[in-house]
């Protein structure tokens, strides 16, 4: 099956909004995850995605609630770990839709292996990792990206080390898929979404996500000069309420090296920034190997060790 | 020429790692098998790859304890030793499991390499008492082995073997022909058969203790196989679909089984980047509804604790197989300990509420799997399966098991329960959360985490929902604890001292138990199927014995109490000493326990 295919509807009558709420989330008002969350909502309205279909994984941290708060099955796992949790759906119910939901400090940091190999396995997916630059509901600890110099309660001197970037390190993973996008822009990540849910394999969408209460400095959402977004027919279309207000720059997502340019510039830049949809698939390739290894009988398990 | 009747003896081979000591082995004991003989092998592995030869590394070989009736562990002592050079000799001589009267026959073609070596290893035996046999490979067979650049000694040694045990030259060579006829090209074969047949004839022409094995008519319905090859098989009749695991000794043959096997029978076998990623993808295909396991050992076993809890909290079922080995730390991979129980039972931060089930033998090993499903599934709590690298590597003949092709968990027969002497649980046994649906399930969306959450499922720090939680889930396991029966009882229920042990030490008691019997001792013994929880009527059956003890592979002493002491000290509160409590890496001998009762009873 692929991820455009979705599960028969049972029950005809159409997914809304309200059929996805839960709770409210327990987030800082002014929180980025709200955005990221109406999006998706959105998003799995505009598909009409079953809601019983659709499985969102989480590790630990703000971006790990996020399950919680959408009416679909969900697991909230363990720190830096839902990429695990979700490939063995992915390797079991292929007639799923996987959204991995994890933190830069999740996945970075503590699960930074299971990334790597998340990405090298590209299974079917779609991996957001929510970017806020910060530990923030451990309450301000320095992050794999977190800026250089910034303050934080165990770097208080400002944090030693200059960030990781997640995009060169995707791109460096051979990741078939790297996007990325913004909380503020959500026209853009709706775009994004869509994009990164009709890739086979595993798509890695990084998302700068504005963490209101420990970094309200972090990203200038009121103005548009300090990003750019990239534009390709088989790209992601920049966002259409900045789309005059900003730089577009061309940009052929399959084009590897340019890719890295942009995302190891200093300069951030929105959209897609490389696809690969001929990378082999590991849950394709479990999957394979159980339909064509021929059938034996369980009665008949012991006849070889007979003696 | 002399030759002694034996109803039960034990020999070894020992040789350089890579030098097929086990292959060698493997063919001898077969061709026992064949005459109707009963078995119970333990391969010796070295800890490394491919050590260098000549080291006290290097030794490598395989332990054969043959008997004319059904035996259960490796036993006490060896009658007879083989031993390629004296550098392996002198190291397994250290582990003292010879008897007074073991023969040893040296190979004394390395005489020259370290003649300081050599005299030391040769004075060291008359010391002991033992009498060492030395001898030559024949100057033809040696060309032989020179042009094959140092190959097929195991095969000459096998044909001295042979006729030591009286066998029948066609037999064994039939058995060669069909352990080797695949692999090796016709003219290697023939250079085989021949070292063989060389080895058989030298033998003839010394004056080596000879053993008389009488053939009986072959046994059927019989199958040869080893603890972990058991648990795997066993998983793939238990229905589980996805094998979950990291490559780690002594587990991973487990993984090597399944990866070949699962696939055909509509599962697959997956090997994680790390032990963590293992569990966790083995947990999220049972949230999908699918009967997952991972295997580990050891540090493997630290690693998942976390996600064990989480199995717990999450109430998603998973089983999570512990093939131990000798710790802390990296410990010894390739010996034998049983030092991670409390591990099982309490590791994971938090209060820990799961089940532990061990296997005490290779038949356990193929049903645990079985019931460790039917529990996570009817409690959605994890379930450890604890083996260890004895039971793993040892293989037997035993009967063949019945094959029941598990699907749904509620039929399991009731003859694999009553094997780990567990009653029916109840048709409903209550969840912290009511709703416990599979993805794809409409309208029955649910959302699981590792936060304390009310009966909705909502994310919750309220005292009363905390509580209750807890409450619940150590109700699962109080369930388990009602359905559980007495225990295995060796001896009679009422006696002087009452040996207790779980696992690989079973054996061993069982074998000392009667042995103590036959001399009129007043001991029985128990082992401890599902070890956690622990059946409710164990204090009223202690109360029948005088003294408690317990025999286990871990380390103890007058300050400390071995894990088993602890664990049966706490739930009966009687004064239960440790008999045995070592961590040697060897497993348990039954003259041993048998002497320290005796020291006990004085
Ligand atoms: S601490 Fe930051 S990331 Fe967490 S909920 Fe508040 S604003 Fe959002």
């Amino acid at each position: 099956m692929t991820p455009q295919e979705n599960i028969i509807p049972q029950n005809p009558s159409p997914v809304t909004v309200k059929d996805l709420n839960t709770e409210n989330p327990r987030w800082c008002g002014g929180c980025g995850d709200f955005s990221i969350l109406a999006c998706l909502k959105r998003f799995i309205v505009e598909r009409q995605l079953r809601p019983e279909s659709v499985v969102n994984i989480s590790g630990i941290g703000c971006s790990g609630r996020a399950p919680n708060y959408l009416n679909t099955y969900g697991i909230h796992s363990i720190h830096g770990r839902p990429i695990t949790v979700a490939l063995g759906l992915a390797l079991t119910r292929p007639d799923l839709h996987l959204f991995i939901h994890s933190g830069d400090g999740d996945s970075m940091s503590i699960g930074g292996n299971h990334l790597m190999h998340g990405i090298n396995r590209n299974f079917n997916c779609v991996f957001l990792m929510y970017d806020n630059e910060i530990y923030a509901l451990t309450k301000n600890q320095t992050s794999p990206t977190t800026r250089k110099g910034h303050r934080t309660n165990t770097q208080p001197f400002g944090s030693y080390l200059s960030p990781l970037n997640p995009l060169t390190v995707a791109l460096g993973l051979g990741s078939s898929f790297v996007a990325s996008t913004a909380d503020w822009i959500p026209d853009h990540l709706m775009s994004t979404l869509s994009a990164a849910f009709d890739h086979p394999g595993f798509s890695f969408v990084h998302i700068c996500q504005r963490c209101v209460h420990f970094d309200i400095e972090n990203f200038d959402t009121k103005t548009s000069s300090w990003f750019s977004f990239l534009k390709h027919p088989n790209g992601i279309s920049p966002d259409k309420r900045l789309a005059d207000k900003s730089e577009c720059l061309d940009h052929d997502p399959t084009n590897l090296n340019d890719a890295f340019k942009y995302a190891a510039a200093d300069r951030r830049y929105f959209g897609l920034f490389y696809v690969n949809r001929d990378k082999p698939r590991y849950d394709n390739i479990l999957q394979n190997l159980v339909a064509g290894s021929p059938k034996k009988d369980r009665g008949k398990l012991l006849d070889p060790y007979s003696i | 020429m002399p030759i002694e009747k034996r109803s039960v003896t034990r020999f070894e081979l020992l040789m350089d790692a890579g030098a097929g000591a086990q292959k060698a082995g493997d063919i001898l004991l077969e061709a026992f098998v064949a005459m109707g003989k009963f078995i119970y092998v333990e391969p010796m592995i070295p800890a490394e790859i491919s050590p260098a030869a000549r080291t006290r590394y290097a030794l490598s070989g395989i332990i054969i304890r043959l008997a004319d009736f059904d035996i259960n562990n490796i036993g006490n002592d060896t009658d007879l030793i083989l031993a390629s050079q004296e550098v392996v000799l002198g190291r397994r001589l250290d582990d003292h499991e010879f008897n007074a009267r073991c023969q040893i026959l040296l190979d004394a073609g390395d005489r020259d390499k370290s003649p300081a070596t050599y005299d030391a290893v040769i004075e060291r035996c008359a010391k002991e008492g033992l009498i060492v046999t030395t001898f030559d490979i024949d100057p033809a067979s040696k060309q032989i082995i020179a042009d094959m650049s140092g190959k097929g000694t195991n095969l000459y040694y096998l044909g001295m073997l042979s006729f030591i045990y009286n066998m029948d030259e066609n037999t064994v060579k039939f058995e060669i022909e069909k352990n080797l006829g695949k692999k090796l090209d016709p003219e290697v074969m023939k250079i085989n058969i021949t070292l063989y047949l060389n080895g058989y004839q030298m033998a003839k022409t010394r004056d080596f203790l000879r053993y008389q094995v009488d053939a009986s008519p072959r046994q059927y319905d019989k199958i040869l196989i080893d603890g972990n090859t058991a648990l795997s098989l066993g998983i793939i009749d238990a229905g589980f679909k996805l094998y979950s695991g990291y490559p780690i000794t002594p587990a991973s043959s487990v993984m090597h089984t399944l990866a070949k096997e699962l696939p055909h029978y509509g599962g697959r076998t997956h090997q994680a980047e790390d032990e963590i990623a293992a569990i966790g993808t083995a947990i999220g295909a049972y949230f999908g509804g699918v009967p997952s396991i991972t295997g580990t050992s050891g540090p493997g076993f630290s690693l998942k604790q976390e996600f064990i809890g989480f199995a717990q909290a999450a109430e998603i079922p998973i089983v999570v197989l512990n093939v131990q080995r000798g710790g802390p730390s990296t410990g010894m991979p390739t010996r034998t300990e049983q030092s991670d129980l409390l591990a099982a039972i309490y590791g994971t931060h938090g209060d820990a509420t799961k089940i532990v089930i061990s296997v005490s033998n290779i038949i356990d090993c193929f049903y645990a799997p079985h019931v460790a499903r039917y529990l996570a599934e009817k409690l959605r709590l994890p379930v450890i399966i604890m083996s260890d690298f004895q039971t793993a590597n040892s293989y037997k003949v035993i009967s063949r098991p019945q094959v029941v092709q598990l699907d749904n968990i509620d039929n399991i027969p009731d003859f694999i329960l009553e094997r780990f002497h567990l009653k029916r649980l109840a048709a409903h046994i209550e969840t912290v959360r009511p709703l416990q649906t599979i993805p794809g399930t409409p309208d029955g969306m649910r959302r699981v985490t590792g936060l304390n959450t009310d009966a909705q499922g909502q994310v919750s720090t309220s005292a009363q929902e905390s509580q209750r939680s807890h409450r619940v889930r150590n109700n699962k396991v109080n369930h388990v604890r009602q359905s559980l029966d007495k225990p295995t009882v060796f001896g009679p229920a009422t006696n002087d001292i009452l040996v207790v042990g779980w696992g690989s030490t079973s054996g061993a008691i069982e074998e000392a138990v009667s042995l103590a019997q036959k001399q009129g001792l007043g001991v029985s013994g128990m082992s401890l199927q599902i070890i956690y929880p622990l059946p409710l009527m164990l204090k009223e059956m202690f109360s029948h014995y005088k003294k408690i003890v317990s025999v286990e592979i871990a380390y103890g002493d007058a300050n400390k109490l071995p894990p088993l002491a602890s664990l049966l000290r706490a739930d009966t509160l009687v004064d239960i000493q440790p008999l045995i409590a070592t961590a040697t890496g060897r497993p348990i001998r039954p003259k041993d326990v048998l002497a320290k009762v005796k020291e006990v009873l004085k």
